[in-house]
């Protein structure tokens, strides 16, 4: 768990290890989100969220912005596949950027 | 800022970080991460140039 | 962020950090190049809640060029949402 003041302050590293979990991330407002979480934007320590369908196709994202994050807290660790799909999110969407990276 | 009208000029950018700053947060990663950046920038730029967008709203919600 | 001073002066954990760094920020990236045309809801400071299909963040992530932005008192056809209103936002892929 982290909490507000925390959470922006803390390294890379420490954000690597919430990356694939289930967390409850709690925003300004008390708002409660949970999810997968994809990954912290190192820049703005901004939060990606998955909520996973049944099926392998439909998704729904949520991003709690880095200065709202009040709490961080994990819930559940994912396996294999969950994590497997996790990873390949968001790559197929970048046709501009395919090759070049 | 010229392009955008006067209530939605972003006439700072902070944080640019260039060159060595970049190499230093990202090592052998860092020409991925630049690549990336600029092409989201352009895109930004090129739909900010075309469609002269204007804050909403107004007035900042938060100071 | 900034480096974390450990990372400074080991070789290794720097690399780590750095690779770290490298992964996140890429797959924050891809998120907001996915989301261009997609319609987004956000939700904002003083409870204000508005939806939008949208265009491009600047990297800095300080601004998000949206369509069709769909507001309390109406329609603004092309607008920009400064971040610092934002609290969250979410969308279906």
């Amino acid at each position: 768990m982290s909490t507000t003041s925390a959470w922006r302050q803390q390294t890379p590293r420490d954000w690597e290890h919430y990356v694939n979990k289930q967390v409850t991330v709690t925003a300004h407002g008390q708002q409660q989100h949970r999810g997968w979480l994809h990954t912290v934007d190192p820049v703005t320590a901004s939060v990606v969220l998955v909520q996973l369908g049944e099926a392998a196709g439909g998704c729904s994202v949520s991003v709690v912005m880095g200065h709202a994050v009040e709490q961080v807290e994990v819930v559940g660790e994912a396996d294999e596949e969950t994590a497997m799909r996790l990873s390949s999110l968001f790559r197929s969407e970048a046709p501009e950027l395919r090759g070049s990276v | 800022g010229a392009r955008l009208g006067t209530t939605a000029a972003p006439n700072e950018r902070p944080g640019a970080r260039r060159g060595a700053e970049m190499r230093k947060l990202y090592g052998v990663d860092t020409a991925k991460i630049q690549a990336m950046e600029a092409a989201l920038q352009l895109n930004f730029d090129r739909n900010c140039d075309r469609k002269l967008p204007k804050y909403w709203p107004v007035i900042p919600l938060r100071l | 962020s900034s480096l974390s001073t450990s990372g400074e002066a080991d070789p290794v954990a720097l690399r780590a950090e750095q690779r770290a760094r490298a992964m996140m920020r890429e797959r924050f990236l891809r998120c907001l190049i996915s989301m261009a045309n997609k319609k987004i809801q956000f939700l904002m400071y003083e409870r204000v809640t508005v939806a939008a299909v949208f265009g491009a963040s600047d990297i800095d992530v300080l601004n998000f060029q949206v369509s069709d932005l769909q507001t309390p008192i109406g329609v603004q056809t092309e607008a920009l949402i400064r971040c610092q209103d934002v609290i969250s936002y979410s969308f279906d892929m």
